[in-house]
């Protein structure tokens, strides 16, 4: 049995790598999600944030921060808007940060999760997101001693 | 074999591609590009998984039996299955890894045995595991069985290598990468040409991932920094290049599909 791909897989490597070469110099969205901003005086993080396993988490605690601001003032809707962001960044560098640290990694995603599931919930519960949020800034600051 | 085939009025011509550079591109680039649709609607547009799990599924039923319908190897949508299978399989390990909390080990395990069972039942029956042989429903099911796995056990192993030794992409398409040049030198050493296709063919599934995950990822974790959005417009594009060239050669009939 003869099949083709004997005469042009080394050609399909090649190729796969002359691709990834000419986009070498595209433009780089994902860096905006790693960089995602904001302030917030109440929650803010301190320290440089740097420190665990999974490398620098500042840009997911500061948004994060910011959640938990609007949900000490009330403001679940805007808390719910906000933590979007945090979703998208967190899912947008899932590649990069699990291989650092599986268990780290799924320590955090869990805490999202119930934070994510606390603030879609149908009415959101001020309790609930408010003990959410806490135990999530709760796991960013045991995962920078733990480091 | 030939004869069977010629001797019926209605006889099939093979239902999946010949094994050749633009196959080998199209399934790679394909892995990355449907998992990334599916997340995009998962978490961007915010269906959430089950939504997510239930249109893909949906859509891989219709696209399935269109296919399997036809009589001969219809490009375009042979590979909208290929897509379609490649995300579900990878929501079917999910859902067992991340909903039933299955550890790795134990779902890599699983499918590979799955996919033993399978080509040992399709040997069984068939006689052949040829894949240029593929003329008859009853093969072409065992085929997309066979395909769905694939794509279980791949993402599993590919999630399992990440967990494990935290493989990153990088590295990862390269280990990948590698083992795929690996399985096609022992092919040409050796022979066992059905083993070593299939055993390229799961490896095509972790690759395709972590090539994804090369150009996709931000610079800040070592990835190239392209974004979702323009990795899989890259993608697609060759994609659809590459099967529309597979479709007109298939409607000018100067691709020869018939098994030799």
């Amino acid at each position: 049995m003869h099949l083709k791909f004997a005469k042009t897989f080394p050609l399909a490597t090649v190729s796969v790598a002359l691709l990834l070469a000419m986009t070498a110099g595209c433009s780089k969205p994902a860096d905006r999600a790693a960089k995602a901003a904001g302030t917030a005086p109440a929650h803010a993080a301190t320290g440089s944030g740097v420190g665990t396993r999974l490398g620098d988490l500042t840009p997911f605690r500061t948004i994060a921060g910011d959640v938990a601001t609007l949900v000490d003032k009330g403001d679940l809707a805007q808390a719910r808007t906000r933590i979007k962001d945090l979703e998208i960044a967190w899912d947008e560098a899932e590649a990069g940060l699990k291989p650092r640290d599986a268990a780290d990694w799924h320590t955090l995603d869990e805490a999202i999760d119930k934070a994510l599931a606390a603030l879609r919930a149908d009415p959101p519960k001020q309790a609930d997101c408010k003990a959410a949020m806490a135990y999530l800034l709760q796991i960013f600051d045991a995962l920078r001693t733990k480091a | 074999m030939q004869a069977q085939t010629r001797g019926r009025q209605n006889a099939w011509l093979n239902k999946v591609p010949e094994v050749a550079l633009s196959f080998w591109i199209i399934k790679i680039l394909s892995t990355t590009v449907g998992e990334t649709g599916a997340d995009f609607l998962a978490v961007d547009v915010g269906w959430g998984q089950g939504i997510t799990c239930t249109v893909m599924f949906g859509l891989l039923a219709a696209a399935l039996s269109a296919q399997l319908r036809t009589r001969r190897y219809t490009p375009w949508l042979y590979w909208l299955t290929v897509v379609l299978i490649s995300i579900v399989g990878t929501q079917i390990t999910d859902l067992l890894t991340d909903g039933l909390k299955v550890s790795l080990y134990l779902s890599t395990a699983m499918f590979a045995l799955a996919l033993a069972t399978i080509f040992f039942v399709w040997h069984r029956v068939e006689n052949t595991l040829s894949i240029r042989d593929i003329v008859t429903r009853r093969r072409e099911l065992f085929y997309w069985s066979a395909v769905l796995c694939t794509f279980a056990l791949g993402t599993a192993a590919g999630d399992l290598a990440t967990e494990a030794l935290g493989l990153g992409f990088a590295w990862g398409a390269a280990g990948f990468g590698l083992l795929i040049g690996l399985s096609y030198a022992v092919w040409r050493a050796c022979g066992h040409a059905v083993a070593t296709f299939w055993l390229a063919y799961i490896l095509t599934r972790p690759f395709g991932a972590a090539l994804g995950d090369l150009l996709t990822q931000a610079r800040t974790y070592g990835g190239m920094g392209m974004g979702a959005m323009w990795t899989s417009a890259l993608f697609l594009t060759v994609i659809v290049l590459l099967v529309a060239a597979a479709q007109l050669r298939t409607g000018t009939g100067l691709s020869s599909r018939t098994p030799d």
